[in-house]
């Protein structure tokens, strides 16, 4: 322990540099920017900013990363709230309810709680991870591909939890996001699925161009379609502050976003993903009154983002423990020391320590930075909405296609995004719910690949998921999910399903 | 009077444009595009490349990431370029060599549609086991392979990844059947094999040597036939146990077929140069990547004996993709 704080103690003199605080302070507003920018993510924005940095010190170009990185999360939250439009899979149900709170007229405490609920995750999960990291790197890596099945079988499951509207009307929509989750090579084989010759969909359907489309392209055509303009938002300064009820009904679900989250994150590959979606499952189950999700729960705001914020916190203890880059971004982040002739790997830790704790120092300052940064500018960011429309969707429109464009230079990613923004207007025209989709097509790829590595490895024995605890465990709890969805459905019981109206459209 | 004057000036310049271009390449700036997302080997070869043609030229090399289907999506934006040697790309052996013999529907042909300029590289590769996995040499892994089908496992990087068919051409040279896990990509893979999810992998030496130093994993060889200067005391798979396996992978410098010749020869001298600068080398040596340098020719050599080579593999190992 003292041993730790020390090591802390050093991380700190490592942060506290000025040069180094600078980088974290501008990490952090350039990910916020990036961020707020249309279909840029976290992982857009590292990888964009990954060459900038190769010209800086190992550790200065990591703090300016992880600046980025947690910027860019922030960022996304805030376009999700005003605007409904996802920077990646993971703000996707900030969507749902925060831009509900802003259509409202509440997006200041919508944005101040996910801004607080970032901070808390954030802050609980840079400790987790420097006290446990060790100990849960080597519990993470217990998690081979059958035990991933049965962690994304579960969340597959939470499926039952996140939509209001009916159930057939939700599950159609599930298998709409798998079906398009088919499309692309298939690693098994090495076959292109559902490309009809076109090489760019070989690598299959991005979730961000589906996710924008969806949700941020179908809101601009929805309100193309109304016969008179949505008035314009004149929010005053005591009402973008969260009141004491605010702050009361998201304490819980920001420590319960955050500790599932972390326990997410910390599992290699990119399941951290899901996170946001389970804690928004489990904010509706527990909830008292689940017919306010979909309608401006401030719940459906604090849980996803606290769990999103720690999911990302979890998703470096393996990399920091041991080296391995579990996802795509901590790929990107290895990848910018690797630059510099530092292999990463089981050592990094006694080889690199000013690197490892000037990192973790960092990202308490980062955290802080971030706060102080975006709780002041709430009050900026909800003025945007003072714009009338007529000036700000187009503009808007704009910039989603930049971003998406800007993403891997492919206009096949922009015309994925206005096609999907049609059908997005198509299908809520008829009331359907769109969350499923994104869950079902992150779900999909993932799913599969397992599921069939899995597989492979036992010869097509599916004793293998038997065989295995964590696996029978994840299994079992699953099962209990379903039967808990399905109870209703047999049984013609009362369940909180009928408080939220059958088939009221989901989202209007 | 002014107006005419800058009307023959406009002429004249016309005029001489192009000999002036062809003279003073790059006139302006140069696009290289690395095929694959930023932080793999591809991309820190082509950043280094291309800050050193900066230098050298005082000209601004872009790089420009079309990642993609295995590399293709970026090739083939290169090979679709204006011939005028302004586009210039990072291939490697994936994209140059399998691709033809992977992809049915390749829009590209490497010998007609591709000049090679200069092959940069060579970025080692290795196998390594979990180490519960009793072989210290490839000559003793063998038998334990050919227990039973399916008694090993190997991850890859995907079906038809180099990582896949280094150990395709493994199983088929020693007549083993080791089962194939894919993954998407090779961080993955690599996690499961250092967990013990499955036995084996061939992967970058790079990624492989600090996690075998600790003893996570163990190195059985190096896959070219030379040992790697990263792990000097690492032997060549062929050595330990499987005569003749050869897998090297490289990545070098093309451009559209048709670029002027000049133009050619003044950037395949420009990377020869800056292979020889004591910082490149130091970085190259860092990576555990080796340099290789040459002629245009010997490149072009090198791709389509590779082409053969790895059509040979791909058939063994029965792989047929489409795109």
């Amino acid at each position: 322990m003292i041993e730790t704080f020390n090591s802390l103690m050093m991380g700190f003199s490592v942060a506290f540099q000025p040069q180094v605080l600078m980088y974290a302070f501008f990490g952090c507003i350039i990910g916020t920017l990036v961020g707020m920018m249309p279909g840029l993510g976290p992982l857009a924005g590292i990888s964009l900013l990954l060459p900038a940095t190769f010209g800086l010190n190992p550790i200065i170009a990591i703090v300016l990363l992880s600046g980025v990185y947690y910027g860019a999360m922030y960022g996304g939250s805030t376009t999700s709230i005003l605007m409904r439009i996802p920077g990646e899979a993971a703000s996707v149900m900030t969507c749902v309810d925060g831009y509900a709170m802003t259509q409202q007229g509440r997006a200041g405490p919508a944005l101040a709680i996910a801004a607080i609920g970032s901070f808390v995750a954030g802050t609980l999960g840079v400790i987790g991870l420097m006290l446990l990291a060790p100990t849960l790197a080597d519990f993470a890596l217990r998690f081979g591909p059958p035990e991933y099945t049965a962690l994304l079988l579960m969340g597959l499951f939470v499926l039952a939890y996140m939509s209001g509207g009916s159930m057939l009307k939700t599950l159609a929509m599930a298998v709409f996001g798998l079906l398009l989750g088919m499309i692309g090579i298939d690693v098994m084989s090495g076959y292109t699925r559902f490309s009809f010759g076109i090489t760019e969909l070989g690598d299959g359907v991005g979730i961000v161009p589906v996710a924008v489309g969806l949700f941020g392209i179908s809101e601009i055509l929805m309100t193309a379609g109304q016969a008179d303009p949505p008035k314009v938002q004149q929010p005053s300064l005591r009402q973008l502050i969260p009141t004491a009820g605010d702050l009361r009904h998201s304490a819980a679900p920001i420590l319960r976003g955050s500790l599932l989250g972390f326990m997410i994150g910390i599992i290699p590959g990119s399941a951290h993903i899901i996170s946001s979606f389970v804690s928004y499952g489990m904010e509706r189950r527990l909830s008292k009154n689940p017919e306010r999700f979909g309608h401006g729960a401030i719940e459906g705001v604090a849980g996803p983002e606290s769990a999103n914020n720690a999911a990302a916190t979890g998703a470096f203890v393996p990399m920091l423990a041991l080296g391995i880059p579990t996802g795509p971004v901590t790929a990107v982040m290895l990848a910018a020391i690797m630059v510099h002739g530092i292999l990463p790997g089981p050592m990094l830790i006694q080889q690199q320590p000013d690197l490892f704790w000037g990192f973790v120092a960092s990202m308490y300052v980062g955290n802080v930075v971030l706060l102080v940064l975006n709780l002041p500018m709430v009050g900026l960011f909800v003025n945007l909405l003072r714009i009338p429309y007529a000036y700000l969707y187009p503009c808007i429109l704009a910039f989603c296609i930049v971003g998406c464009y800007s993403v891997s230079n492919n206009t096949m990613d922009v015309w994925i995004m206005l096609a999907m923004g049609v059908v997005g207007y198509v299908l809520r025209k008829f009331g359907f719910d769109l969350a499923p989709v994104a869950l079902g097509l992150v779900l999909g790829p993932m799913l599969e690949l397992s599921l069939r590595q899995a597989l492979a490895m036992s010869g097509g024995e599916y004793s293998i998921f038997l065989h295995r605890p964590i696996a029978v465990t994840m299994l079992v709890i699953a099962a209990v999910m379903l039967l808990f969805a399905i109870k209703p459905l047999i049984f013609k019981g009362k369940d909180w399903r009928s408080k939220v109206g059958l088939d009221e459209p989901a989202d209007s | 009077m002014r107006i005419v004057l800058q009307a023959v000036m406009v002429v004249v310049l016309a005029a001489v444009w192009p000999a002036l271009a062809q003279q003073q390449y790059p006139v302006k700036p140069v696009r290289l595009i690395v095929p694959f997302a930023p932080g793999g080997p591809n991309d820190i070869l082509g950043r280094l490349v291309g800050q050193k043609l900066t230098e050298q030229w005082g000209q601004p090399v872009i790089i420009e990431n079309r990642g993609g289907a295995g590399g293709t999506i970026g090739l083939e934006a290169a090979v679709r370029s204006p011939k005028d040697g302004y586009t210039l790309a990072m291939g490697g052996t994936s994209n140059l060599t399998v691709a033809p013999s992977l992809y049915e529907k390749l829009t590209y042909d490497p010998l007609k549609d591709v000049t090679p300029i200069i092959n940069v590289a060579a970025v080692p590769y290795a196998l390594a086991v979990n180490p519960t996995v009793p072989a210290k040499t490839a000559r003793e892994l063998i038998p334990i392979a050919s227990r039973k089908t399916g008694y090993l496992s190997y991850g890859s990087s995907g079906m038809g990844s180099m990582s896949s068919l280094a150990a395709e051409l493994f199983k088929s040279m020693s007549k083993t059947q080791i089962v194939h896990v894919p993954y998407k990509g090779t961080a993955p893979a690599l996690t499961d094999v250092v967990s013990g999810q499955i036995d084996l992998m061939f992967a970058d030496l790079a990624l492989i040597k600090p996690f075998a130093e600790r003893g996570r994993l163990r190195a059985i060889g190096v896959t070219g036939l030379k040992r790697s200067v990263a792990m000097k005391e690492l032997p060549t798979v062929a050595e330990s146990g499987l005569p003749g396996y050869d897998i090297e992978p490289w990545f070098g410098v093309i451009t559209t077929e048709g670029a002027p010749r000049a133009v050619v020869t003044r950037v395949n001298a420009a990377i020869a140069a800056a292979l020889k600068s004591p910082d490149v080398l130091q970085r190259l040596a860092a990576l555990g990547y080796e340099p290789l340098g040459g002629t245009p020719e010997q490149f072009a050599a090198t791709i389509k004996s590779d082409i053969s080579k790895y059509a040979t593999v791909v058939k063994a190992a029965g792989i047929k993709a489409e795109l």
